[in-house]
């Protein structure tokens, strides 16, 4: 029983961590159907601004949210402008750009930091809470709550602000939002911004709980797809609840068959999905396939 | 010289303008010819009859891919799974049963067909770009397995294979019969490429890469086209695979899985000579084997991941500015050259 309650905690917190990572990538693959595989990478370029932060100005790592997502942001408005729009008409040119994304990011880093992993120690990483016999600690715990806050915000900034509307709009038919006056460039421009500004945030929420590597983005970036079409491509919901699913899979995978399986369980979870009900969880059917049609 | 892309009633007919087999044959011969020469003369520069070596094999393995990425547009990046399936089926045939790998062929481009059909089958009935998500996800899972079933694949420490030199056990002491080998490969898997290419399958291909609606209302099965161009073009890639561990007679899962040092890389090769074109791939492999090699030697030992900063930068350009590859612009700069005259 002690074992079992263990493995839910272990799964719950590891899916808010999950949520929180799809969150963004919800915004950029699921509303406007760009195939980012660079999302880990901007996550772990999150993580270490929030190390240079913490090094270099001497800053909490949770302060560091407020310099870190703004930089994102304005990376992801130069990504797009850059390298995302000219390809928006091509979806298999984008998987080969955004994993050359990847692969520069990664590589860059590498340079940089000569391969020395890093960790952040906060006051509150080190305090533990205890309930009953479950232990975890606060950071894990403030990652869950930053992931359900970030998926209600999203949630509501596209059901009911005026841009969250155009974002939809613009995912749905580009040709007809223009016709109503979207500029649709603009919009485009700044979901991906905001996608990977939240790839910042959650990479900041991380930072305190893993060790630092060039390569930490790829820990995420399966998980991540695989949560955004279990909850169906588009739907804030979904994805948050689509986390929660992947993580305690996860964990009870890890625990009870093998830890070194854990990918190909969310590879499983993935194909699954795509064979019983591609539209995912809470998606509309046939909404996997909206924006993907042909568009000029 | 590409026809319209739309199925064609009967492709080996003699109607103008549509290319045959028995047409692409000469050109077939003259590559191979003047890639044989090439091996023989390099037979006996050691470093760069290997640099060839491995050219080649990328080549095959490039022309491989061709055939689902180029002609039918679907972009894998999980060839390297195939590449490895190939590669423990001969690996374990050869070492617990003595088994030649000449015959290991035949199970291990069964086995790669197969498992890529089964993969693939769940991603190609959706539109969309869920079949490129789909393969990086089984790489993933590829190198997981790998990790775990060491009986199979020796764990992370690798699988060794014997030393008993030979020709029916495709091991050789001269090098220059390795070279030998991987043009064997190169050559059979470009006449598979110019067959398929040629063939109803390659138009079929190429209509759904095209338009996929258009494709479906004129009556082809999407489905089914998308998984025999996925199937010829994994065989073909997991027949690499055995080449190659008799080649090397060591494989690890890391190096073997390696996201960008197979997977990644042959689709790369792929877009640099020109996708979709049948000799695109092995013109890139000729180029960017040797680029790899000299960025390895000189940038990534100045600066660490500079090698791949460089190829990340040329997959990112490529991507933006080279879409159809050198072939691809060579055959627009003639076009036009043409159209003038």
């Amino acid at each position: 029983m002690e074992q079992l309650l263990n493995v839910i905690t272990l799964g719950l917190l590891l899916g808010g961590i999950y949520a929180l990572v799809s969150v963004g990538l919800n915004l950029i693959f699921g509303v406007i159907r760009i195939i980012n595989f660079a999302q880990g990478e901007f996550l772990m370029l999150g993580m270490y601004g929030a190390y240079l932060g913490y090094s270099v100005l001497a800053l909490d790592p949770y302060v560091t949210v407020l310099i870190v997502v703004p930089a994102l942001i304005l990376l992801g408005v130069v990504v797009y402008w850059l390298v995302m729009r000219p390809l928006q008409n091509e979806p298999m040119m984008q998987v080969f750009a955004s994993f050359g994304l990847l692969l520069l990011l990664q590589n860059i880093v590498l340079a940089i930091t000569g391969g020395l992993s890093f960790s952040i120690n906060t006051p509150l990483s080190q305090v533990a809470l205890s309930l009953g016999p479950v232990q975890f600690s606060v950071s894990r715990l403030i990652v869950l709550v930053a992931a359900a806050l970030a998926a209600a915000a999203l949630g509501v900034f596209l059901a009911r602000s005026t841009v969250g509307k155009a974002i939809r709009a613009v995912a749905q038919d580009r040709r007809a939002a223009q016709l109503m006056g979207i500029n649709v460039q603009t919009t485009y421009m700044w979901t991906f911004g905001i996608g990977t500004g939240l790839a910042g945030l959650a990479g900041v929420l991380l930072s305190p709980i893993y060790t630092l590597s060039p390569h930490i983005g790829g820990n995420f970036v399966m998980a991540a797809f695989a949560v955004v079409v279990l909850g169906g491509l588009g739907s804030v919901a979904g994805a948050f609840v689509g986390g929660f699913i992947v993580g305690l899979t996860e964990a009870f995978a890890g625990y009870y068959i093998d830890p070194e399986l854990k990918h190909a369980v969310i590879f499983i979870v993935f194909i699954a999905v795509l064979l019983v009900r591609p539209s995912g969880l809470f998606g509309k059917v046939g909404a996997e396939e909206v924006g993907l049609r042909e568009q000029s | 010289m590409r026809s319209a892309a739309g199925p064609v009633p009967d492709t080996r007919s003699a109607v103008d303008g549509v290319w045959t087999v028995r047409k692409e044959l000469p050109i077939w011969l003259a590559v191979v010819c003047g890639l044989g020469l090439l091996v023989f003369l390099l037979s006996g520069q050691f470093f760069y009859l290997n640099l060839l070596t491995v050219a080649l094999l990328f080549g095959g393995l490039a022309v491989s891919w061709n055939i689902i990425g180029g002609y039918g547009g679907q972009f894998s990046i999980a060839h390297s799974v195939f590449f490895a399936i190939g590669a423990y089926t001969a690996g374990n045939l050869f070492k617990h049963f003595d088994i030649s790998p000449w015959i290991s062929l035949i199970p291990a481009m069964v086995l790669s067909a197969g498992i890529a059909a089964l993969v693939s089958w769940p991603v190609f009935r959706l539109k969309g770009p869920f079949f490129a998500i789909a393969t990086m996800a089984l790489t993933e899972v590829a190198i997981a397995f790998a990790m775990h079933f060491d009986l199979i694949t020796g764990g992370a420490s690798g699988l060794t294979i014997p030393y008993r030199a030979g020709l029916e056990n495709m091991i050789f002491q001269a090098r220059w019969a390795y070279a030998v080998l991987f043009l064997g490969y190169l050559a059979a898997a470009l006449a598979v490429s110019v067959i398929v290419y040629r063939s109803r399958l390659g138009f079929y291909l190429q209509a759904v890469r095209d338009n996929e609606n258009a494709a479906e209302a004129s009556g082809i099965n999407v489905l089914a086209t998308k998984l025999k161009g996925m199937a010829i073009s994994a065989a073909l890639t997991g027949a690499g695979g055995v080449f190659y561990m008799m080649y090397v007679r060591i494989v690890e899962p890391a190096g073997l899985l390696s996201l960008f040092d197979v997977g990644v890389k042959i689709a790369l090769i792929a877009l640099i000579g020109g996708i979709g074109t049948i000799y695109g791939p092995l013109l890139g492999a000729l180029l960017l084997i040797p680029l790899d090699y000299w960025l390895r030697a000189f940038v990534g030992s100045a600066v660490p991941g500079g090698n791949l900063m460089v190829l990340a930068l040329i997959l990112i350009l490529g991507a933006l500015f080279m879409k159809r590859g050198i072939f691809g612009a060579l055959k627009q700069a003639l076009d036009a050259v043409w159209r003038r005259q």
